[in-house]
């Protein structure tokens, strides 16, 4: 009886350190691979399946400046903060509309944002959001080729980020 | 007091309910808007009450109230002024009543009595209600909850206990606040390529009369483009570049000249814009979209129509309406959505931007609905379909109470609108999805499901289906599966199906043995009616693995999953009898300085008796000095332990549940020297078996038995065949000495033999098998075989040459030299020939153009004939007499005869041909004739041209060569003599001729055949008949040249009188002689 009395509290209070404990930062860069790449074959097999001809070029990089084609990365902050202007693009498709991406996003993100927390980091605020609000608002409408032109910008993100694991160290 | 003023609000709520019956809302007389203020001067009459001197009269005197208009308050009255605002975002009206009174006094500090005013606010949307009362001044506050509302004000003053009441006034929240800015900004693109900006008005109609828009590129916000509008709400805009977000603000005047505030911004960036951006046809319909190119660097001549991002439109349904708008005229067939979209030729590729214009298709599209039901404790549907990519989708559905035919004949017979009320709509099937779950449906209902593509009003769907989910079920999978395996070679399964649905059932049984993981060939059988069956198998003792899955036996439906597999259990009567053989590997592991041991066991594992199988291996071990352990296991084909290198026994048991074996093989392993019993050890190969032999030495203990293994090694050790895949090896008894293994070998094994005692192993011996790879083998035979073919050849092509060189030899009768001459004496030749000293000591020289003929009279020479046989024998049976006559015949300078004995030791060199020389033909020994006949008819040709088979057989080139270069050499030399000597040089004469020259000297006459024209003509068997006439007349051809060539008076030979009886061939040949000086 005494015994379980002891043993609760030490179980618990060993929970809440579990807890407390950041991820090491080779585990999370594993699991940001992981999930890079896992964003990046769904990103093919979602564009494949439109069959999209190979001529089209949909979306010269300077155009639709609000979805970062090419934004360098230069630590968590602005991977965080990029991967947050994507998973509010991809929200703005419509309902079903590459659900599991936007999911594996979600999580890429707040594993990224956990990781900002613990470090202390200070999460920016994301700009130029009114302009994005009025090109969501815009290009939403046609979903399929903008949904293309997003995911191919993020799966290029992703394929930045995979050689750029070392700025998940730094805010 | 009080009680004044209970009769003061008695008074005021009668006019106030009899006003809210009189007034209308928007009553608002009396008062103005002005600054978001209502104001209004409430002027009342209030008749000076007598009562105080004289007493209370029993009704108190009423006033007058009026509203001015004025601004300036009659003195002569009591003046209210009165001011309404709003107090935040349409929170609150507030009202404020003052008195004029309260002013003067404030001013004049005169002593007056005090005017009460009350103030009654009421709000007709709300009905909410506020009363205040005060000194001189009364302030309400009404809450409008955010809304617009008209509000009752009614007041009431008191003086002296003297009381008037306002008329009712009026005011509208809406005049005390600014206008809403205009919402809804959009814009339009024209065919022209103007910008049409459009918004919507969110006050009354006619409320707003002016507008200001204002426009800015999102880089520049600070300068703004104004444009003022008056009366309506759209503008055109111009000069907009593409490629540029603009943000765009508009705000409208009201009619109290209030602007209102900025519009949200709008912003909009132009690149392409379709017109009509939406279009709604019917199957076959042509319809035309065109497309404004914004950027001025783009050309309508280049654009590039695609249908579905997929199809370039062919340019003949192009048209350009002018530089930078674009056209193209389509027909869709079938009904469903689909896009077009304009891009930009650029080089190969076109470039597009987001935008198309979509396409709506009325009517009904195919798409592929099915679904399966399953049957459980919440009955589900799941259905998938087929659609394009482009579409936006959902998934309709309705449940009816009828049988699926009946509606869906009703339905397909008229066009009946669908209650909407009734429909419903999977949660998870729009987007990407393809497929949705319905969950709680009954199994027995109806239901029609369709699709429905979003934006076509409705019109554009799917084929719907009628499906009744009873004749779509899935079953879950058969239950309670037992399987055995039993010794008469049966496999007896048993299940139990599922509860529901509730229909019969049909079965399918899958089974695939245990043994041997690598054949996981699936047997099936079905369909079954019961659930249970019973299969024959080959053999026993074998488990399987054994799965059951179940369908509706009558109607549709979908097979179950296979149930969860289920092994077999081996039906045993008793223990097993023995143990498996096996045998060990051992390696040494140089890194973990240890010894592992791999014990393979022969596969499979018998027990001796169907009725008690085995199931699993103990592995017993004993160690020196250390207690006895074991492992227990399933059948396996490998058992791996360390050894220490002391002695350690392991013994394999077979065991089954009910029992272990008793007769066990063992093995023990010893780290000391071993015994060497095997003397010897050889393996032999051939093209599919291998046999192995050894002795034992003797004096040394029989083995228990002996094993032999070998290594594959043609596989390679790096890939996935480890040693003990790699290894085979064989049991043999202890009487066996041999063993002959037929199976694949690849020709490089490596056999090693061990005797096995039963105290452990003796020393191994091994033996490589080698063997040559077949195709060697087949290419050694041919190369033979076009040996012997190109040997045969040259025979054939010899014999005809030498017939060729042979056709025309004269008849030296008929030489001019001749005349006269009896070539069949002796005597004769030496007179042709006096100088016998050029003739021996130089060679002959082929003349062709002496032609001569000689001819060669039979005489029989029976005495010779027996002295050369007598000789004969004394070269080839005597070796002692050989030998004495070799020193005979080498001292008369006889070649052939000197090769003769020293050829016949070895018949196939050379020699053999000098033999043929040697050799006598006797007409009276025919056997010996033909045996030499047939001997050496081929050496006798081959030795002509061979120059390396006979010393007599020099070719006659080779002759010619020797004639220039050894003109008039040593005449001793008797190779060089005897190879122009040669008969088969010079004669076409069969071989007998060859025999008849038979270097004995024994006969003296000399014979020439005669060969007619005719003759010539004949081919060799002629000849040869002739030669057997000749045999029977005793007829032989001898020709020895030995006399032409020797000196006359040289040889021992001529000694003994021998040499005159030689018969002599006459050369036909007139032989230049060089006399050496």
């Amino acid at each position: 009886m005494y015994f379980s009395v002891l043993l609760y509290p030490c179980i618990l209070g060993m929970l809440s350190l579990v807890h407390a404990i950041p991820v090491h930062p080779d585990s999370l860069k594993n699991l940001v691979k992981l999930q890079a790449d896992t964003i990046i074959l769904r990103i093919k097999d979602h564009n494949e399946k439109l069959k999209l001809s190979p001529k089209l070029l949909i979306g010269d990089p300077e155009l639709y400046p609000e979805v970062p084609a090419n934004k360098p990365i230069q630590g968590l902050g602005s991977i965080v903060e990029t991967l947050s202007t994507f998973h509010k693009v991809l929200q703005r498709l419509p309902k079903g509309h590459v659900s599991q991406i936007r999911n594996d996003l979600f999580t890429l993100l707040g594993y990224l944002k956990d990781r900002m927390t613990s470090m202390r980091c200070t999460l920016k605020e994301p700009a130029n959001e009114r302009s994005l609000d009025a090109f969501l608002e815009n290009n939403a409408t046609h979903h399929i080729t903008f949904g293309f032109l997003a995911l191919d910008r993020l799966k290029q993100f992703m394929q930045k980020l995979i050689v750029n694991l070392d700025h998940l160290k730094s805010c | 007091m009080t009680r004044f003023i209970m009769l003061a609000l008695l008074v005021n709520f009668i006019t106030i309910s009899q006003g809210l019956a009189a007034l209308s809302p928007s009553d608002g007389r009396g008062g103005v808007y002005e600054d978001l203020k209502w104001k209004a001067l409430l002027c009342c009459e209030l008749p000076f009450a007598q009562t105080l001197d004289g007493g209370l009269s029993e009704h108190p005197p009423v006033g007058q109230c009026q509203l001015l208009n004025a601004t300036k308050p009659e003195f002569s009255k009591n003046c209210l002024d009165i001011l309404c605002w709003l107090e935040g975002e349409r929170t609150n009206l507030i009202c404020n009543a003052k008195s004029y009174r309260a002013a003067a006094a404030a001013s004049l500090l005169t002593i007056r009595p005090q005017l009460v005013v009350q103030m009654n606010v009421l709000s007709d949307e709300t009905n909410h209600a506020a009363q205040c009362a005060g000194e001189e001044i009364a302030m309400c506050s009404i809450s409008l909850h955010g809304n617009d509302a008209n509000v009752s004000l009614t007041i009431s003053i008191s003086l002296n206990e003297t009381t008037a009441v306002s008329p009712k006034m009026q005011v509208s929240t809406h005049h005390l606040r600014r206008p809403d800015p205009p919402v809804n900004l959009h814009y339009n693109v024209t065919i022209e390529g103007e910008v049409i900006f459009r918004w919507s008005d969110t006050q009354p109609d006619g409320y707003a009369i002016n507008y200001e828009i204002r426009y800015s590129s999102n880089s520049s916000l600070q300068q703004w483009e104004m444009v003022k509008v008056k009366g309506r709400s759209w503008v055109t805009l111009n000069d907009l570049s593409s490629g540029i977000r603009y943000m765009v603000q508009v705000r409208c005047q009201s009619h109290f000249n209030y602007w209102s505030e900025w519009s949200q911004p709008f912003y909009f960036t132009l690149d392409v814009s379709y017109i009509p951006a939406e279009v709604f046809t019917t199957p076959g319909s042509e319809i035309t979209v065109s497309a404004v190119f914004h950027n001025r660097s783009w050309r309508a001549s280049k654009a590039v129509w695609m249908l579905n991002g997929q199809e370039k439109i062919p340019e003949s349904q192009y048209r350009v309406i002018n530089e930078q708008v674009s056209a193209v005229t389509v027909t869709v067939d079938e009904p469903g959505f689909d896009t077009l979209m304009c891009c930009h030729q650029w080089g190969e590729r076109f470039k597009c931007i987001i935008a198309y214009a979509k396409i709506y298709t009325e009517g009904m599209f195919n798409a592929d609905i099915t679904c399966q039901s399953k049957n459980s404790e919440v009955d589900t549907m799941s259905c998938e379909w087929n659609k394009s990519a482009w579409a936006q989708v959902r998934l309709l559905y309705r449940q009816y109470t009828s049988m699926c035919e009946t509606i869906s004949e009703i339905e397909g017979s008229e066009e009946a609108e669908e209650s909407m009320s009734l429909v419903k709509e999977c949660p998870s099937g729009a987007g990407d999805h393809r497929e949705c779950t319905l969950r709680n449906l009954s199994l027995f209902s109806c239901y029609k499901i369709w699709l429905e593509v979003e934006g076509g009003r409705g019109k554009v769907r799917s084929f719907p289906v009628y499906v009744l989910p009873i004749d779509c079920v899935k079953p879950s999978s058969p239950t309670v599966l037992e399987a055995t395996t039993l010794p008469n070679k049966t496999l007896s399964v048993s299940w139990r199906r599922p509860h529901l649905p509730v229909y019969d059932m049909q079965y399918e049984l899958r089974f695939v043995a245990l043994r041997g993981m690598a054949n996981t060939q699936w047997k099936v059988i079905g369909p079954l009616l019961e659930p249970q069956a019973e299969i024959q198998l080959e053999e026993s003792c074998v488990q399987f693995e054994v799965d059951v899955r179940c369908r509706r036996l009558n109607g549709s439906g979908y097979w179950s999953d296979w149930s969860t597999s289920y092994t077999s259990v081996v039906y045993n009567r008793k223990a097993p009898e023995m143990g498996p053989d096996f045998w060990r590997i051992i390696q040494e592991d140089p890194v973990r300085s240890v010894t592992n041991v791999t014990l393979i066991i022969k596969q499979p594992v018998l027990a001796g008796d169907p009725y008690s199988c085995v199931e699993g291996l103990v592995f017993e071990h004993q160690a020196s000095g250390r207690a006895v352990w074991s492992n227990e296991t399933t059948l396996v084909q490998f058992h791996s332990f360390q050894w220490r290198k002391e002695a350690h026994t392991v013994t394999v048991i077979s065991r089954n549940t009910l029992g272990i074996s008793t007769r066990n093989r063992n093995i023990t392993l010893l780290h000391q020297p071993k015994r060497r019993v095997v003397h010897s050890f050889s393996v032999v190969a051939n093209a599919s078996c291998v046999y192995l032999s050894w002795s034992l030495l003797s004096n040394h203990p029989v083995p228990q038995s002996f094993v032999i293994e070998w290594l594959d090694l043609n596989k390679d050790p790096e890939q996935d065949m480890s040693l003990t895949n790699r290894l085979q090896w064989v049991r043999v008894q202890s009487t066996s000495r041999d063993l002959s293994l037929c199976r694949r070998f690849y020709g490089s094994e490596e056999f090693t033999l061990y005797p096995v005692f039963v105290d452990g192993e003796g020393e191994p011996v091994r033996y490589t098998a080698t063997r040559g790879d077949p195709a060697a083998y087949i290419l050694l035979l041919i190369i033979a075989f076009l040996s012997v073919v190109l040997f045969v050849t040259l025979l054939i092509s010899q014999n005809q040459m030498r017939k060729l060189m042979w056709k025309d030899v004269p008849n030296p009768n008929n030489c001019s030299w001749a005349k006269g001459m009896d070539f069949r004496q002796i005597d004769t030749m030496e007179n042709l020939f006096p100088h016998s000293e050029g003739l021996t000591a130089c060679p002959l020289l082929l003349v062709s153009e002496s032609i001569c003929e000689v001819e060669i009279i039979e005489k029989p020479h029976p005495v010779t004939l027996e002295h050369v046989k007598e000789n004969e024998v004394l070269i080839y049976n005597s070796g002692d007499k050989t030998t004495t006559n070799s020193t005979l015949l080498a001292d008369s300078s006889d070649p052939l005869s000197l090769e003769a004995s020293t050829a016949a030791p070895t018949p196939e060199t050379s020699g053999q041909s000098s033999v043929t020389y040697s050799t006598v033909l006797l007409s009276g020994q025919p056997s010996l004739h033909r045996k030499q006949q047939e001997s050496l008819s081929s050496s006798s040709d081959e030795g002509n041209f061979s120059g390396n088979n006979s010393d007599i057989s020099g070719s006659f080139p080779g002759g010619l060569w020797d004639l220039e270069n050894h003109v008039c050499s040593d005449s001793a030399n008797p190779r060089h003599s005897s190879s122009y000597n040669s008969v088969e040089e010079f004669s076409e004469t069969s071989d007998q001729d060859y025999e008849a020259s038979e270097s004995t000297g024994v006969a003296k006459d000399l014979y020439y055949l005669e060969v007619n024209e005719e003759e010539k003509e004949e081919d060799e068997e002629e000849i040869e008949e002739t030669q057997g006439e000749w045999e029977k007349n005793e007829m032989v051809m001898r020709v020895d040249a030995r006399p032409l060539l020797e000196e006359k008076d040289s040889t021992a030979v001529d000694t003994n009188n021998i040499s005159h009886s030689i018969p002599l061939y006459l050369p036909q040949f007139r032989t230049e002689c060089i006399n050496p000086p």
